[in-house]
């Protein structure tokens, strides 16, 4: 009898069997942390919380991309056109701009139009009168369309109107548009910094958690070592845990991020309000959503599995 | 079975605790181990158990070289082994039924088979009935039995016993080594390591014994000759 040996069980029929454990053990984990909730809800809020932080910031950050792009129209364009061009041909160049595709708006300022604003508001008035011509040139103004209007694109679109025969000078103002987006870059390089630093955080805590739970666990571990558990059998429980630590927390952050946006998107429509903007804060997509759930797990299985692989190895029976 | 082949072990720092020890368990035997405290007894369980490795020397356990095993192997090695503590090592949060399962859980075995095998294990150490208690629930006896049903559960060729019958009185310490003996006659080797020197002179089996890391005696310790199919005198090579 003692001469069968599981060896000689079926495989198909053992391999079956591999999901149930999982599940089993899954389950049993669950069942750990249960057991010590005050302990398991700290950990569980830690991760929660850690996480919210930059979600809430990556939450701004995307609401406030949306609101720059409404700003993008400011991208202007304006051309100088030869001294030499007739009001005639201006206007036909006026007609073929507004043909462009990446065009939305063309304005016309013609030379004599020019002159008349320049003494109006340079203050030079009557002594301007004493000039032999006219030394302004005629102006237009090109406001790209929106998909345009961003550095690259509307870069490449002044080179085009330069092209034109009649443009002696184009310019754009890119400065303020350039300046907005290495801001709104910047901004978003610091949460990307907090949210890496918040996650490194989450996943030591998570490994001293996990850590602390395998030193009381140290006896019976020695014990299944004894009895031929492999290093991966008795990892796997832990693993298990910090993967629903991942879930818990995961499920809370998003919660919380999501009743602070509409907790904020209150106060903002105040604001917004006050400046007769119709502005609505958007809150976490589905796959935003998703997102954040799967980083969380990520991050609690990473800290378990780093815990795991320092602590259980070390861990070694004695005969006393 | 298990087979020691010049094995020396020396602790870090020096301690010489095993000197060139050679012997050979065969398949289906029984011995003991003695010695007094000191003499290398622990050391060589802890070798044939992979809780240490020898400086030089071979050891075979169910004819494998264990000696340069990786740590990855250790686990399947210790598979082919059941072994049995003076201090019973049970987990305390768990039934007598879980502690009695661990090793199948273990191996991956199906909850029936689990359930059949350690009814079968239970029933050989005569604690059905106490299938679903916690060991600090039990008599030291009565732990230290769990602690064979589950060294015997999967059925492991070899069975290692470190002062099995320690703490318990004469009458249970018998009833203990009639279990192996019960066993024994299933064809599984089995050593026992003890200092009960009176236990051993009673049973008259093979005995090794250790003193300050050599092996000084192999062979039968006994008063009078009473000759059993199980008897077997090896002298010293």
């Amino acid at each position: 009898m003692f001469t069968d040996n599981p060896e000689h069980k079926k495989w198909s029929q053992r391999i079956l069997l591999i999901p149930l454990r999982h599940l089993q053990q899954a389950i049993g984990s669950l069942g750990d942390l249960w057991r010590t909730p005050l302990a398991s809800l700290m950990t569980i809020f830690v991760l929660g919380i850690s996480l919210t932080l930059p979600a809430t910031l990556e939450l701004f950050v995307k609401n406030a991309s949306q609101v720059t792009a409404n700003w993008n129209s400011a991208a202007e364009i304006t051309l100088f056109l030869d001294l030499s061009t007739t009001d005639k041909s201006a206007q036909s160049l006026v007609t073929r701009i507004s043909l462009y595709p990446e065009v939305a708006k063309v304005q016309y300022i013609s030379a004599a139009d020019a002159l008349k604003e320049f003494k109006q508001l340079s203050g030079f008035g009557d002594a301007l009168n004493y000039l032999a011509s006219n030394p302004l040139p005629a102006t237009i103004l090109v406001t790209p369309t929106e998909r345009a209007s961003q550095v690259i694109a509307a870069q490449a679109l002044l080179e085009k109107l330069q092209q034109e025969r009649e443009v002696k000078q184009g310019k754009l103002d890119l400065e303020w548009l350039t300046r907005l987006q290495t801001m709104a870059k910047f901004v978003s390089d610091i949460v990307l910094s907090i949210a890496l630093l918040l996650c490194l955080s989450v996943v030591l805590i998570i490994g001293n958690t996990i850590r602390l739970a395998i030193v009381s666990q140290k006896d019976a571990i020695a014990i299944m070592k004894l009895v031929g558990a492999t290093d991966q059998f008795i990892q796997r429980p832990f693993l298990y845990t910090g993967m629903w630590y991942g879930v818990f927390g995961g499920i809370i952050a998003i919660i919380v991020v999501t009743l602070l946006a509409q907790f904020l998107t209150l106060s903002m429509t105040n604001l917004a309000a006050l400046y007769d903007s119709q502005f609505t804060l958007q809150n976490l997509s589905l796959n935003e959503a998703l997102l954040l759930f799967a980083i969380a797990i990520g991050l609690g299985l990473l800290g378990s599995y780093i815990s795991v692989k320092q602590h259980i190895r070390a861990i070694e029976p004695t005969a006393d | 079975m298990i087979k020691f082949d010049d094995v020396s072990k020396t602790y870090s720092g020096g301690f010489l605790a095993l000197k060139q020890v050679s012997f050979e368990l065969a398949t289906g035997e029984m011995a003991f181990l003695t010695g007094h405290s000191g003499a290398g007894k622990s050391t060589l369980l802890k070798l044939i158990s992979l809780m240490e490795k020898p400086n030089t020397g071979q050891i075979y356990i169910n004819n494998q070289n264990i000696t340069r095993v990786k740590y990855q192997q250790i686990p399947f090695v210790r598979r082919g082994i059941g072994m049995i503590f003076q201090n019973h090592n049970l987990l305390n949060d768990r039934t007598v039924f879980d502690n009695v399962a661990l090793p199948l859980i273990i191996e991956g075995y199906g909850q029936k088979d689990i359930r059949k095998r350690v009814d079968a294990a239970l029933d050989k150490v005569h604690l059905s009935s106490k299938l679903k208690c916690y060991p600090k629930m039990l008599s030291g006896g009565e732990q230290q039995r769990v602690g064979i049903a589950r060294a015997i559960v999967n059925k492991p060729p070899i069975l290692l016993a470190d002062e099995p019958t320690g703490n318990l009185d004469p009458k249970l310490s018998l009833d203990i080594i009639t279990l192996f003996e019960e066993f024994n006659a299933m064809g599984v080797s089995v050593l026992i390591a003890t200092h009960d020197l009176g236990l051993i002179a009673r049973m008259r089996y093979r005995t090794l014994t250790l003193k300050q890391g050599t092996m000084i005696t192999d062979g039968i310790t006994q008063s009078k000759p009473t000759p059993t199919n199980n008897n077997r005198f090896i002298g010293q090579d």
